[in-house]
């Protein structure tokens, strides 16, 4: 059964069959948006968490950390809640369209780049920080000095976190309501083909997810080779 | 303000009775010295006697210790290169640029200055080199001139002639004497050059007690 959906698969990407290219392309851009944003935003606080002292510090960390683990069901939820009509957010009628995904990618995202980059700045030779200030660096200076010794591992962070979010099926089901031709993802499509017997779409699909994935997991293979080695 | 005469007559650092401790130990202590603006003081002392962390006390980043520690040059003015220097990911240039860089010192000025130390240093050949790919020596120098490049009043240099050869340590005499107005301290294990620094600064250390004789 499964060789012939593979056979099937094939077949249907060779012949770049519409539904299967348009949920590939939707996951690939709401992936993307999701974690540039989440990249800029949460670089910057993985860099003020490792670098500032404030009270409360050490919870905020933890709580980033916790976050990283969060299912992505419960995020899909709190992102419904959001953006349900009588939600927060809900006057932007956001729900069931690919931004309600980015959202929930993005909360999905940020705690594991702010994570990840709070551990690559604290694992900085201390005399990064040392130089930089002796040499009189500003705030600025120090700040693009750092994120540049450990770029490797941010890298590696914000690779981490696309991986996340382009494999996930919560948030995608639960605020982007799998609509064919609006918000229908790799993921949901398999969900979808699958449960309605249609094999041959799902391993498709499947044959998508995992290439992209394997690719994303490769290059974090080969970062965190050259990673080691940086520090080594 | 102090009047420039008045102000080049006072001592650059006065010490008294400085302390440091890490846990129950301690691992520098100065029971009083003075070092005057401009000199360039050889700090000697077998390893552990506190050199590092005397340095790292006067360049600011130790800020943990007990006693009396003055130095009339503001911090922005003094600089600090580690035993085992760190270069930056980059060219040797753009190593050498940094401190320039963050006194907005403009890019063509900052070239010129840079490949100027860089020629004092013996390693003008190596500015396109990424730092990375440097020896030791190399990297010593390369350090050692991105911190005279900014011709700081207070110039702190933790074992700078540790991996040079005899022409490495020559360049770097040469290099120091082009600071005129600096006041320069230099650590070793072992005593120093008369060539190189004007008077020498004994740090003996024991196992629970070190202190400093003039």
């Amino acid at each position: 059964m499964i060789r012939e959906g593979i056979q099937e698969a094939l077949k249907l990407l060779l012949r770049l069959d519409t539904s299967v290219i348009d949920a590939a392309t939707r996951s690939l851009w709401v992936s993307i948006v999701a974690v540039v944003v989440a990249s800029a935003v949460g670089i910057a606080i993985g860099l003020v968490l490792a670098r500032k002292r404030f009270t409360g510090r050490s919870v905020v960390v933890v709580a980033f950390r916790v976050g990283m683990s969060v299912p992505t069901v419960l995020i899909g939820l709190l992102c419904f809640g959001l953006l349900s009509r009588r939600g927060a957010l809900g006057e932007f009628e956001l729900l069931y369209t690919t931004w309600a995904i980015v959202l929930g990618e993005f909360f999905l995202a940020l705690p594991i780049v702010v994570t990840l980059t709070h551990g690559a700045i604290t694992r900085l030779d201390r005399r990064v920080f040392e130089t930089a200030i002796t040499l009189g660096a500003g705030v600025i200076q120090r700040a693009m000095t750092y994120l540049r010794e450990a770029r490797l591992a941010i890298m590696l962070a914000v690779l981490t976190a696309f991986s996340r979010c382009f494999t996930e099926l919560g948030i995608a089901m639960m605020v982007g309501g799998n609509i064919s031709g609006r918000t229908r993802t790799l993921t949901t499509a398999t969900a979808l083909e699958t449960a309605r017997g249609e094999f041959a779409s799902g391993v498709a699909m499947s044959l998508i997810l995992l290439t992209i994935a394997l690719l994303v997991t490769l290059s974090i293979a080969l970062l965190s080779r050259a990673t080691a080695e940086a520090e080594s | 303000m102090t009047p420039p005469a008045e102000s080049a007559c006072r001592p650059a650092i006065t010490l008294s009775n400085l302390t440091v401790t890490k846990g129950e130990q301690i691992i520098c202590q100065v029971t009083n010295a003075t070092i005057a603006r401009g000199s360039t003081v050889g700090m000697t002392g077998p390893n552990g006697s506190g050199k590092s962390t005397l340095l790292r006390v006067l360049a600011g980043l130790e800020t943990d210790f007990a006693g009396s520690v003055r130095i009339d040059i503001p911090i922005a003015d003094r600089v600090f290169v580690h035993q085992s220097p760190y270069l930056f990911s980059g060219t040797v240039l753009e190593n050498v640029e940094y401190g320039l860089k963050a006194r907005s010192v403009s890019k063509f000025a900052r070239r010129e200055l840079a490949e100027r130390w860089l020629a004092h240093f013996g390693i003008g050949h190596l500015a396109d080199r990424s730092a990375r790919s440097l020896s030791g020596g190399e990297g010593r120098r390369t350090a050692l001139a991105r911190a005279c490049v900014l011709e700081p009043e207070l110039l702190l240099l933790d074992e700078p002639l540790a991996d040079l050869d005899a022409a490495g340590a020559d360049f770097v005499a040469q290099a120091l004497k082009e600071l005129s107005g600096s006041t320069i301290l230099l650590s070793s294990p072992t005593p120093l050059s008369q060539n190189l620094t004007e008077s020498t600064i004994n740090l003996t250390g024991t196992s629970s007690h070190k202190r400093i004789s003039e």
